[in-house]
This record gives structure tokens, C-alpha cells and sequence, in this order.
């Protein structure tokens, strides 16, 4: 399984799960299938930024910091969106998108096939 | 019949053993030290203008059977075994052969308390590597101890007195079936005993416990209870320097939780990260 | 065939093969006559040191016990209760000997003892003055042991010297004695091959030839009394070896 498909996988897989625990906010619920599937996407666009950055670079410390970077922003983008009660939730989303984002740079550097980068 | 002196019976001692080297192409240097049924002297190739090292055999052994272990170890080729240019009969009827000079030390005295245990480890990586080499050519070394490994000034390693049974061999690394107590004949199981021996030798005191299992493991009374070859044994130790669960030290559920705690702390931390946010917001909505 | 190396070609004094002390006992059932000459020549000098040693007698006291040692050893059947897988034989003859000493010196009853053991030749009296030159620091064991290489290289040298003058290699022999046997200081190589009128590298190839039948001669002489190839290996070893490192 090479880096990219880790990415994928690994993003898809922590998206949900971030997704999933929008549960626990009453006044989300009603929209949870279209976060879940957000969350999934946008886990799995991280998780694929992040793969093509462990190709190209083999350092968990950057790889954990391009991933955080990569998902705070992605979860920004969403985050702009109001909700249908008008709300805004930057915090509930950003703040795990940036935990995700860095979950996620840390396996496509430790998973997954070797980086082209060599030492 | 004259009595001989002190200091005339100690120069005939030492000039009896001298190797006579005429007819052949070296010169004699010296005597740099004792082994494995023989004497092993410094000289020079006077053709090639390089020192070697010539080993000469006691004279009590037949010509021809250290000859054939000469071929055999010369097939043997290597890094970590000593290269052998050249086999002979001194004039005095004592067997040679003259091999690579290898300038650095053996074992036993390049061993010191500050060498690492990553270092030590690699030393018996190396030697391993040639002794796994050998049985995949039916050779058997049958008398593996520290005396027996020289570390070159580059560091690299090397196996020597291959085929000699040692006569006076240190028991601390002779498997029980060669000194016929535990009954068969001895083959490469015999060399594990002996790799494990030397590992416990290399270890410091207080060395971890798996790398002591494993040396137990290969030192085993029965034949069968140790590592089925040398490469198993290579393997175990490379496990445990990567961190993995070794197998001559099987683990509790705890011991294997820790251990993949400790290979995997960077993650575990960022998911605990995570689980930490989502409270941390769970809460706040709370207030 | 090198007549040199053909040990009993040329000279009927040793056997062409000596054979190991066990396959002596063996083959005869009993020590045979040589293999006991044998043992008696190696052995006599460093019994009686040891016993001057050890037990502080006097010439006459140390003579007696030691030719009493070697008879009362043919009698009790010594040589045929020798182990090879316990011990040397040097080592099973000198406690065997301090067995006996202790036994006859506790008794005071030494008697002298002739019996078949030919103790005619050898020279006890002319051991008297050096016999008692032993620095402070000596153990009786390490007088046996010392005194039996000295012993072993005096016997191998008479046989080079024997094997020269039979086969006319009087020159090698001579050349050996002024360089290998001299007792203070040897001679310039240089300058002994010049006083020979020979080139230097002759002088080197004869040393050389001397040296390796030396070693010939104290290999078959040891090899009369050890018991077989693993002892004999274990004995040359013991015997060449020095402690430390040895000079050119």
C-alpha cells in the first residue's frame, strides 16, 4: 500500500469518526449524515495532501506538521459554512480537523511504501 | 653429556619452533600468537612485497587432512572469513598455510566496558553472517569463542580457525555433544551453542533480559532446544533491536501492551490529543 | 629420500619409529627395556633435583631415592596403571614420585635397591655442585618442569650430535654448537660465517637444518614417553611455549 492510498485510507477512516462524534451536539444532529460524509471527504483530501507530501519529503516531524496545517485549513473551509440554525462552529471544527490533519501526516509517514526522497 | 643454561635452553626454545621458511616465498617477521592446534607468525610475501599471516600446524596432526581444511575454508568465500593464499609443507614436514593479515584485535581484547550494546551487537551480527554462511556450505567452525574473532581497525569482523576441533578449547563455548555428554555427533546446532556463548559474553552486566534469553535459548543442553540455525538467532537479536517481542522471551499481555506502547507513543499521544479535544469541546458546550 | 630426516637410516643407536608409551605397554605387556631406558633418561635429572628440592637431601640420600623411585616403579607395575585421560604422564610420574618420597622419607627406611634398573651411567655426582643453584622463588614443581626441558633439549642435542658425526655433517654440527649452544654471548653472524669461510646464507640454511633436526629429535623423544598424538601435541606445546613473547 503506497503513501497516497495510506493517506486516503487512514483520512477516510478519522474523518468519519471526527464525523461521527458531531453526534453529541443536539443541535447537529439532524444534519449528521451530510457531516459525516463531509468529514469523511475532507479527511480523505487530507489524507491524500498528506500522502503525496510523504512521497516527496521523509520526516515525521514535517509530515505531522503539513498534515495539521493541511487539515486546519480544510476544516476552516467548512467551518465557513453556517450551519442551518445560522451557527458557526470554528472551534468544534478546526480544532479536531487540526488533531486529524496531524494523525493523519503521521501515519502516511510511517505507513505505507518508501518516500522518493532520498538521504 | 653437557648440561645446557638457563639462557641456553630458553634460546633453543624459542628457535626450535621458529617455522623454517626456506623454499617458500616469505620471510619470516614474527610470532603474533597461538591457537587452534598452531602457531601463527607475521611474514612477507617477498613476490607480492605484502605482509601475511602464516599459520603453522603442529607437527603432530596429518599433513593431509589439514590440507583438505585449507580447501575447505579457501571456498569459503566471504567478508568475514579470512582469505587463504596458499597452502604447503615446511621442510621440518609441519603443514602451513599462509592468509590474510589482519591488523586489529581479537575479541576478547577489543571488548572494554564502555563499548556500546548496539556495537556489541553488531559484532556478533558479523560473525553470525559468516558463520551462516559456512553451514550453507556444510562447514561447521565447531570451536567459535572470542579468541577466535579478530576486529579489524575499521571495525570489521572476522571468523577464524575454521574445521580445527579445538583441543584445548574453552568449555564456556563448546556445545555438551562435543565433549560427548550429550550424545550425537556435533554439527551447526553445536556453533549456535557456541554464537550464544559468545553473545553472553559480549553482554554487559546488566543487560536487558531478552537479549539473556536468547543467549540461553542457544545455549540449550539439547541440540534441538536451541535456535534451528545461526540466521534464527541473527534474527531474534535484530527483533530486539528494532523493538519487536523476541522469541526465545515470550511476553505477558502487559509486557506486549508496553512494548507497543513504546514504539507507538507519538501516535497514541496524538490520538489521546484527540479524544482530549473532543471532551475539551464536549465540555465547553456544557458551560 | 633425505637421509638427513631418515632418523634410523643411517645410524642403528634410535629406532626409525619411536613408538608412544602405551603402544609400548601395550605391545608388550609390560614396559619394554628401551621404552624404560627412555623414560629413566628423561626422567632421572628432574627427579633428583626435584627431590634435593623439595626435601633438602643431601647427594647420596636424593641418588638412593631416585634410583629407589624407578625400581620400585617397574615393580608395582607403574607404567601399566598410567591413565592418558587424567593426566600427563610427566605430571602422573611426579606425583606418583611425591607419593613414594613422602612414604620412604616418613619411614626412614630407605634401602637400596638395584634390582635390573641400569643406573650405572648416569652421572648423580656430577650434578652435586649445580644441583642446589635454585633461586628462592622456585616451587618444586616448577624445578620438575624446568629441569625435564632441560633435560628433554640435552637428550636431543647428544642425538643431533650422534646423527652428525655418523652421517659427516660435522661443520652443521659445529656451526649449531657455536651459535645455538653458546652460553654468554652469541656470535656475530657475520662473523661466524666468516670464520668458517662460508656466505652468510649458508650459515643460515645449516642453522636451519640444525634446528629442524632438533626439533626431529625432540619430538620422537617425547614421543617415547607420552602415551600418544593428543598428549605428545599438549607436551610440545608446554615444552616450546614461552610465557610472554620470545625473541628471534
Amino acid at each position: 500500500m503506497n503513501k497516497i492510498v495510506t493517506g486516503l485510507v487512514f483520512g477516510a477512516i478519522l474523518g468519519l469518526v471526527d464525523g461521527a462524534t458531531a453526534w453529541f451536539t443536539p443541535e447537529v444532529r439532524p444534519a449528521i449524515v451530510t457531516i459525516l460524509m463531509g468529514s469523511t471527504v475532507k479527511g480523505m483530501v487530507v489524507g491524500l495532501l498528506s500522502g503525496w507530501f510523504a512521497r516527496k519529503v521523509n520526516s515525521v516531524t514535517w509530515g505531522v506538521a503539513f498534515g495539521a496545517v493541511i487539515g486546519l485549513f480544510f476544516a476552516y473551509l467548512i467551518a465557513m459554512q453556517p450551519q442551518p440554525s445560522g451557527n458557526h462552529y470554528y472551534l468544534e471544527i478546526m480544532l479536531p480537523g487540526f488533531v486529524v490533519g496531524a494523525i493523519v501526516g503521521f501515519l502516511t509517514q510511517r505507513a505505507g511504501g518508501p518516500s522518493q526522497q532520498t538521504a | 653429556m653437557r648440561e645446557l643454561t638457563d639462557s641456553t635452553l630458553d634460546h633453543l626454545r624459542a628457535v626450535v619452533d621458529l617455522p623454517d621458511l626456506t623454499g617458500t616465498r616469505y620471510e619470516l617477521e614474527g610470532e603474533i600468537g597461538r591457537g587452534g592446534l598452531g602457531v601463527v607468525y607475521a611474514a612477507r610475501d617477498q613476490q607480492l612485497q605484502r605482509r601475511v599471516a602464516i599459520k603453522v600446524l603442529d607437527s603432530t596432526l596429518p599433513p593431509l587432512r589439514l590440507e583438505e581444511e585449507a580447501r575447505v575454508i579457501a571456498s569459503l568465500e566471504h567478508p568475514a572469513i579470512v582469505p587463504i593464499y596458499e597452502t604447503g609443507t615446511l621442510p621440518d614436514g609441519r603443514a602451513y598455510y599462509a592468509m590474510k593479515l589482519v591488523a586489529g584485535q581479537r575479541l576478547d581484547r577489543y571488548l572494554h566496558a564502555q563499548l556500546s550494546l548496539s556495537e556489541r551487537l553488531r559484532l556478533i551480527q558479523r560473525a553470525g553472517e559468516a558463520l551462516a554462511f559456512a553451514h550453507t556450505r556444510g562447514v561447521v567452525h565447531r570451536d567459535l569463542k572470542p579468541q577466535n574473532v579478530m576486529v579489524g581497525s575499521f571495525g570489521e569482523v572476522y571468523v577464524m580457525d575454521w574445521g580445527v576441533e579445538g583441543v584445548a578449547g574453552t568449555p564456556q563455548f563448546r556445545a555438551p555433544e562435543q565433549a560427548g555428554v550429550a550424545g550425537g555427533a556435533p554439527d551447526h546446532r553445536s556453533d549456535v551453542y557456541a554464537m550464544g556463548a559468545l553473545l553472553q559474553f559480549l553482554l554487559p552486566g546488566a543487560a536487558p533480559r531478552p537479549l539473556r534469553r536468547i543467549a540461553a535459548k542457544a545455549m540449550a543442553a539439547r541440540p534441538d532446544a536451541r535456535y534451528v540455525g545461526v540466521p534464527a538467532l541473527l534474527l531474534d537479536v535484530q527483533r530486539f533491536q528494532d523493538g519487536l517481542a523476541v522469541v526465545a522471551c515470550p511476553e505477558t499481555w502487559w509486557q506486549q501492551s508496553r512494548r507497543f506502547a513504546i514504539r507507538n507513543q507519538v501516535l497514541l499521544l496524538l490520538l489521546a490529543a484527540f479524544v482530549a479535544v473532543k471532551f475539551f469541546l464536549f465540555f465547553l458546550r456544557r458551560l | 629420500m633425505d637421509p638427513d630426516t631418515a632418523i634410523g637410516g643411517l645410524h642403528d643407536r634410535f629406532p626409525a619409529t619411536r613408538h608412544s608409551l602405551f603402544e609400548a605397554v601395550a605391545a608388550a605387556g609390560t614396559l619394554p627395556g628401551d621404552a624404560l631406558d627412555q623414560v629413566i633418561a628423561l626422567y632421572w635429572k628432574p627427579v633428583y633435583k626435584y627431590i634435593r628440592f623439595k626435601w633438602r637431601m643431601d647427594n647420596e640420600a636424593a641418588k638412593d631415592l631416585t634410583q629407589s623411585f624407578f625400581v620400585s616403579a617397574l615393580e608395582r607395575d607403574f607404567f601399566q596403571q598410567f591413565n592418558p585421560e587424567k593426566a600427563s604422564f610427566r605430571t602422573y610420574l611426579r606425583m606418583a614420585l611425591d607419593r613414594f618420597a613422602a612414604n620412604e622419607h616418613a619411614a626412614r627406611n630407605r634401602q637400596k635397591r638395584r634390582g635390573t634398573v641400569p643406573f650405572d651411567a648416569l652421572d648423580f655426582d656430577g650434578l652435586e655442585a649445580g644441583a642446589l643453584a635454585l633461586a628462592d622463588t622456585d616451587t618444586p614443581e616448577a624445578i620438575f618442569h624446568r629441569e625435564w626441558q632441560r633435560q628433554l633439549f640435552a637428550l636431543a642435542v647428544e642425538d643431533l650430535r650422534a646423527h652428525c658425526q655418523h652421517s659427516g655433517k660435522h661443520l652443521q654440527f659445529q656451526l649449531f654448537a657455536e651459535y645455538d649452544l653458546a652460553e654468554v654471548e652469541r656470535p656475530d653472524y657475520a662473523l661466524l660465517a666468516q670464520r668458517h669461510g662460508i656466505p652468510v646464507t649458508s650459515l643460515n640454511n645449516h642453522l636451519a637444518w640444525s634446528r629442524r633436526m632438533l626439533r626431529t629429535f625432540l619430538t620422537g623423544r617425547l614421543r617415547g614417553t607420552t602415551s600418544g598424538d593428543r598428549e605428545l601435541r599438549d607436551e610440545m606445546r608446554l615444552l616450546l611455549f614461552i610465557e610472554g613473547g620470545r625473541g628471534q
